[in-house]
């Protein structure tokens, strides 16, 4: 049988009134952040994102929550407070923290949702997945899942794209719970895990997204090969060919009967095969750790790594060999690459956000600070757990091998995130499973929760004057998509456009940032942009959003005036018409050349 | 559970799918046909399949209710796009069929 770690036998059937009151607590603290987000106007007018803008009460819900959470998780000599509580602290934490835009506002936050909305429409109205699209459409499971959902269910794409950051954070916080049994027996140091999982989720990668549920299955993945598949090894003797030899003989299973590791195992190929066809990064994070963990004993079917990297092989060289054929994946590989393109490259733009790019930076050192210090302060204790030291180092192996866009280093911690948690979670709390903390240090851990959940807030919403879309914003891209002829091009100033969820494969959608990669003043970037819609034989549509201009003068990449003179350009050319205009949007339509008989 | 026969739960999944198929094909008003295709397609494939596994853990037994329901799901979706037979009437009937194939199979284990 494999052991999992039980919690500490409390007073079971016996209302405790601190659980009641830590709940209550809870519930105030969701009611007082809920109203004071509701109360703050879109669009974010502050450099800063939406931490210069929610109020007071917001933030008092912060602390209220925080200090609750910290005395229920002190609990009484018999443990923490009761698993509803706890559950139920961690709920309003999510709401508080990843459904802060909803109370905000009714629009998904960010482009990428719409776009996701759109593949999976384009997928369930052409019922066939041609590769040559675009990378979306090589990796395809997600969205032939998201395809099936809408049209089976009948909800409204939107909404569902509103709320996922929310559902995504439950699903990836269960299947944490889980995993975490496997490795502690201290239920404060699990309750303590999940909460700073989520106080430390800065990277944003919660929205309606292939990676969001990679993530979700690969905690899975990790949660079976931790527990069910799982190995005990003896004591490591040492390097010796001998020695080595012994002690990978000397491995048991952890879960004794064969029929129940040959279903984990068979769950685990699954669920493999599924994140294979479901998105481009995770099934490297999936074989990275499966191999470590495999080549320090830790897991009893030693062929998984092999299964799982021809799986992985076989998905890029048929499924995915359209992409690859003209993208190598180690194309951009290189230390010097990945640092410039994740780090240098994204500390640019207003004061205001600059300060926001350094929290993010500070956030996740003084998370692996605080880890380091735990794996430290455990190896001196003697009990280092190595399978959550692999878990949190190994992600960063893949830094180097590709750019990915600039989100390596973003998509590195957050696969790291739940161990790091893990291992920081080793200094914050007492040695001793059954020892509560003292005054002093619970007080501490409430001051080292709330100023973590300020940097999150900070961090994640820190790009909201861009990212928060207002309805005339949602408006124009819908009459753009609408008024456009089929085959024309569509041209935004930059990406955050919520666009594409309707008509993905109807249009040539670009943005004006990266079409010019040279600049964008009205001199060399216009006629670039000007000679590409109407060279288009269907012409173009430019579409000039609030959002899309935030973001290129928030970024540096524009000043405020260079953008209205960029405007004025365009306005002064032949066969440029307004088309739309509301206080947020202006699209102006480009007719295309005469085409020679 | 008597040796020999048929649990009253793997008697009620295969029986919900089918019937919740049959109503989710027909349709249903939304929010109604919303909670009664996510049985249909996670929840139910999702139990069945787990109730064959066996696994001790109780927390990973519940947790592999949605994570297998999404993932097969996901693999049947998938799998219908590239043979270009793909529509959600179809998901549901296949995912219907996987659930009764897993609790017939969990019937014959709980007679033996």
């Amino acid at each position: 049988m494999i052991s999992v770690a039980e919690a500490t036998s409390r007073t079971k059937g016996r209302i405790k009134s601190r659980d009641v009151l830590c709940a209550l607590a809870g519930a105030a603290a969701l009611a007082l952040a809920a109203w004071a987000a509701s109360t703050v106007a879109v669009p974010i007018e502050n450099d800063l994102g939406l931490v210069a803008v929610l109020p007071y009460p917001f933030w008092a819900g912060v602390v209220l929550l925080n200090v609750a959470f910290v005395a229920a998780l002190r609990g009484d000599a018999a443990g923490p407070a009761s698993r509803p509580v706890m559950i139920w602290l961690l709920a309003v934490l999510v709401l508080m923290l990843f459904g802060t835009a909803i109370f905000v506002t009714g629009v998904p936050r960010g482009e990428v949702a719409f776009r996701h909305l759109g593949i999976a429409d384009a997928l369930a109205s052409t019922q066939d997945i041609n590769p040559h699209i675009d990378a979306y459409f090589n990796w395809p499971g997600f969205f032939a899942l998201l395809a099936t959902l809408h049209r089976a269910t009948g909800l409204d794409p939107v909404t569902v794209a509103l709320w996922a950051p929310v559902v995504d954070m439950g699903l990836w916080l269960t299947a944490l719970g889980v995993l975490t049994r496997h490795l502690t027996t201290n239920p404060r140091r699990r309750w303590l895990v999940l909460w700073i999982f989520c106080l430390g989720n800065w990277q944003d990668q919660d929205y309606l997204s292939p990676q969001a549920f990679g993530l979700f299955l690969y905690l899975v993945v990790v949660a079976l090969v931790l527990g069910p598949l799982g190995a005990h090894v003896p004591q490591f003797r040492g390097f010796k060919r001998v020695e080595l030899a012994a002690w990978w003989r000397g491995r048991t299973p952890a879960e004794a009967q064969p029929g129940r590791r040959l279903s984990a195992l068979v769950v685990t190929l699954l669920l493999v095969v599924v994140i294979s066809a479901s998105h481009q990064l995770t099934p490297f994070m999936v074989l990275i750790a499966i191999t470590a963990l495999t080549l320090c004993g830790r897991v009893w079917p030693s062929r998984l790594p092999l299964i799982a990297g021809v799986v992985l092989a076989l998905w890029l060289a048929y499924p995915a060999s359209a992409y690859l054929d003209g993208h190598p994946p180690l194309a951009d590989a290189g230390l010097q690459a990945a640092t410039q393109a994740n780090i240098v490259d994204r500390v640019n733009g207003t004061p205001g956000h600059l300060l926001v790019v350094q929290v993010r930076i500070l956030l996740t050192l003084v998370l692996w600070v605080l880890a380091l210090a735990g794996a430290v302060w455990d190896w001196r204790k003697k009990r280092l757990d190595i399978r959550v030291v692999l878990l949190a180092v190994t992600p960063l192996l893949l830094f180097p091998t590709q750019s990915y866009g600039g989100e390596m280093l973003i998509r590195v911690s957050l696969f790291a995130l739940p161990f790091i948690a893990m291992q920081a979670s080793s200094v914050l709390l007492p040695a001793h499973v059954g020892t509560r903390p003292s005054f002093l240090a619970a007080g501490a851990l409430a001051l080292c929760c709330c100023l973590l959940a300020v940097m999150t807030v900070t961090g994640r919403f820190g790009n909201a004057r861009y990212d928060v879309f207002t309805d005339n914003e949602v408006a124009a891209v819908q009459s753009v998509q609408r008024l456009a002829p089929e085959g024309s091009a569509v041209i935004s100033a930059a990406h955050p456009t919520p666009w594409r969820n309707q008509g993905y494969l109807d249009h040539r959608y670009r943005t004006i940032d990266d079409l010019c990669k040279s600049g964008l003043s009205a001199a060399t970037c216009g006629p670039l942009v000007y000679d590409y819609a109407r060279h288009n034989p269907a012409g173009g549509v430019v579409l000039l959003t609030r959002s899309s201009e935030e973001s290129l003068v928030l970024q540096g990449d524009i000043s405020e005036q260079g953008f209205d003179e960029f405007e004025q350009w365009l306005r002064s050319q032949d066969s440029v018409q307004l088309v739309f205009s509301n206080r947020d949007a202006r699209a102006y339509r480009l007719a295309p050349f005469a085409v020679a008989p | 559970m008597n040796r020999g026969s048929v649990s009253k739960l793997t008697l009620a999944l295969g029986l919900a799918a089918v019937v919740l198929s049959v109503a989710t094909l027909i349709g249903l008003p939304t929010p109604v046909q919303a909670l009664a295709t996510a049985a249909v397609l996670v929840l139910l494939p999702g139990q069945a399949l787990a109730r064959l596994l066996h696994v001790a853990d109780r927390a990973l037994g519940a947790l592999l209710v949605p994570v297998l329901g999404l993932a097969t799901l996901t693999a049947v979706s998938t799998a219908m796009f590239y043979l270009t037979m793909w529509s959600w009437k179809a998901c549901i009937v296949a995912m219907s069929v996987i659930t009764i194939l897993a609790c017939l199979e969990r019937a014959r284990q709980e007679e033996a």
